[in-house]
């Protein structure tokens, strides 16, 4: 069969998939601390039909070059792009943005620790601070029930004003964590990663210290989804989505050209 | 058997496969810094009866355009793209190739890498980074890094190899990346230019191989045409000889 059929068909495939997680980016356009997904695509490797530089039989010459034909493309993988969204000022004490590097840790229901950028934190029934999802933050810090006001400064420092007592009173530290490759990081849904090896071993430190962001109270980080590139790449995926079926046609009438042409 | 239909069968064979030229690029035109493989037929004299009757085609693919491919800006900080002639050096599988991707990612010990290879320094060796808070690629590749400690000053870690080849000099290898004709490592070239938080497209042109599509797929019914004619000449003698 006419082998350039094939590789329209990875071509097709692969646009595909872009769409997928263009819809996807797109869907997420609102989601606090979401970062996009990027498809990344890679040529398929060449079968070498003829070295370059082969003597050629007639008149002793050597090919100046070979035949090297390509199989196409194929999708290697999905990069999470960890540029920072769009800063939005709630002023809702429990809001909290990550100025910079670094994840927020909770403990994931397994016992597992979870990273998350976004910073809706709440406090449960007992007090324990925890993220939209309820999950409690590492390392824990207990809001106690007569407090009137929580503070949380751009250090991590949490503290809260009680009755009685002019000073605020300091109930914890927010800390941070930090990867070297936070794109190797496991995406888990419920804006949660999941340490990978990839994504190189957690360092913990206190936001504004070395590598580390800062937080801001009030605040929470958008998506860095920007509709209107995802828009663009929606348009050129369908038309590479579209030029590649027409190869495929194109692959089609020769074939068909042959099947008349030999009775 | 007549000699004409195997002129015939080396032109449609020509076009049949470089269909799959034309294909890949296609297929290819949304890989980050792809280059277009170029395509060209070459005739092959067959000595005839006292002259030369035949010339038959022959398909000629290792060679890859080198014009420059759309930029879009991403805005993240790892990716590099080149501005004018220039590659990026990588640690391939054989030895030091050539990329126009600048999509870096860092694996887990912070060693820069290009899908999965290592991307090389000036003096040839990976660049690995230690943790840091910013990131900086300049024009001429140097990498500079706002690190640990509280000092706000950016220190310079290593600079990207860039070198310049012009595209005669090149050929691809099977792994889809470019390599020296020659096999030797290419000089580092002051003179290249990157652009930080910039990603360069596939440099393949739609219009170009949506065109040659349609022009090898007429030039393969041509050659079907030719293949009938040749036949219906032969049928044509078989009459006359059983006549």
């Amino acid at each position: 069969m006419n082998p350039a059929m094939w590789i329209s068909k990875t071509g097709v495939q692969a646009q595909d998939a872009k769409l997928q997680a263009i819809a996807n980016n797109l869907a997420n356009a609102n989601t606090v601390g979401f970062k996009k997904d990027r498809v990344v695509f890679e040529d398929l490797f060449y079968s070498v039909e003829q070295q370059p530089g082969t003597q050629r039989a007639d008149n002793n010459t050597l090919t100046p070059t070979g035949v090297q034909l390509g199989n196409g493309t194929q999708l290697v993988g999905t990069q999470k792009v960890f540029t920072d969204g769009t800063t939005q000022i709630t002023g809702n004490k429990y809001d909290v943005a990550v100025i910079g590097n670094g994840f927020l840790q909770v403990r994931r229901p397994n016992g597992e620790p979870g990273f998350t950028r976004a910073g809706q934190l709440g406090v449960d029934q007992n007090g324990v601070l925890v993220n939209a999802q309820g999950l409690p933050l590492v390392p824990q810090i207990t809001i106690p029930t007569n407090a009137t006001n929580i503070t949380i400064a751009e250090n991590g420092v949490v503290s809260v004003n009680v009755p009685g007592n002019v000073a605020p009173t300091q109930v914890g530290q927010l800390t941070l964590t930090s990867f070297i490759n936070p794109t190797g990081l496991l995406a888990l849904g419920d804006n949660l990663f999941q340490e990978t090896q990839s994504s190189g071993a957690p360092t913990e430190g206190n936001p504004g210290d070395a590598q580390f962001g800062k937080l801001k109270q009030g605040a929470l980080e958008g998506s860095n989804v920007q509709v209107v590139e995802e828009m663009v790449d929606m348009i050129a995926a369908q038309r590479t989505y579209e030029m590649n079926t027409k190869v495929l046609t194109a692959a089609d009438n020769m074939l068909q050209y042959l099947s008349q042409a030999a009775r | 058997m007549d000699a004409l239909i195997y002129t015939a069968m080396s032109g449609a064979e020509r076009a049949l496969r470089g269909q799959q030229v034309h294909a890949n690029n296609l297929a290819n035109m949304d890989t980050p810094g792809f280059r277009a493989n170029l395509e060209l037929a070459t005739a092959t004299k067959l000595p005839g009866y006292g002259y030369d009757d035949r010339h038959m085609t022959q398909l000629q693919a290792n060679a890859v355009t080198t014009r420059q491919g759309t930029l879009k800006a991403t805005g993240r900080e790892l990716d590099v793209s080149i501005s004018g002639n220039g590659f990026f050096a990588v640690q391939g599988p054989t030895g030091e190739a050539y990329t126009r991707a600048g999509a870096i990612t860092l694996d887990a010990d912070g060693t820069m890498t290009v899908n999965g290879m290592p991307i090389l320094g000036e003096g040839g060796n990976p660049i690995t980074l230690p943790p840091y808070r910013k990131i900086d690629i300049g024009q001429d590749g140097t990498i500079s890094i706002l690190g640990q400690g509280t000092t706000a000053e950016m220190q310079i870690i290593d600079k990207l190899k860039l070198v310049k080849a012009e595209a005669s000099e090149l050929t691809k290898n099977e792994s889809g990346l470019l390599v020296a004709r020659d096999g030797q490592p290419l000089q580092v070239d002051n003179t290249v230019q990157v652009r930080a938080g910039h990603l360069e497209g596939s440099n393949v042109s739609a219009i170009e191989e949506m065109v040659a599509t349609m022009s090898l797929n007429r030039t393969f019914e041509i050659q079907m045409k030719l293949f009938k004619a040749s036949d219906d000449m032969t049928t044509a003698g078989n009459r006359l000889v059983s006549a």
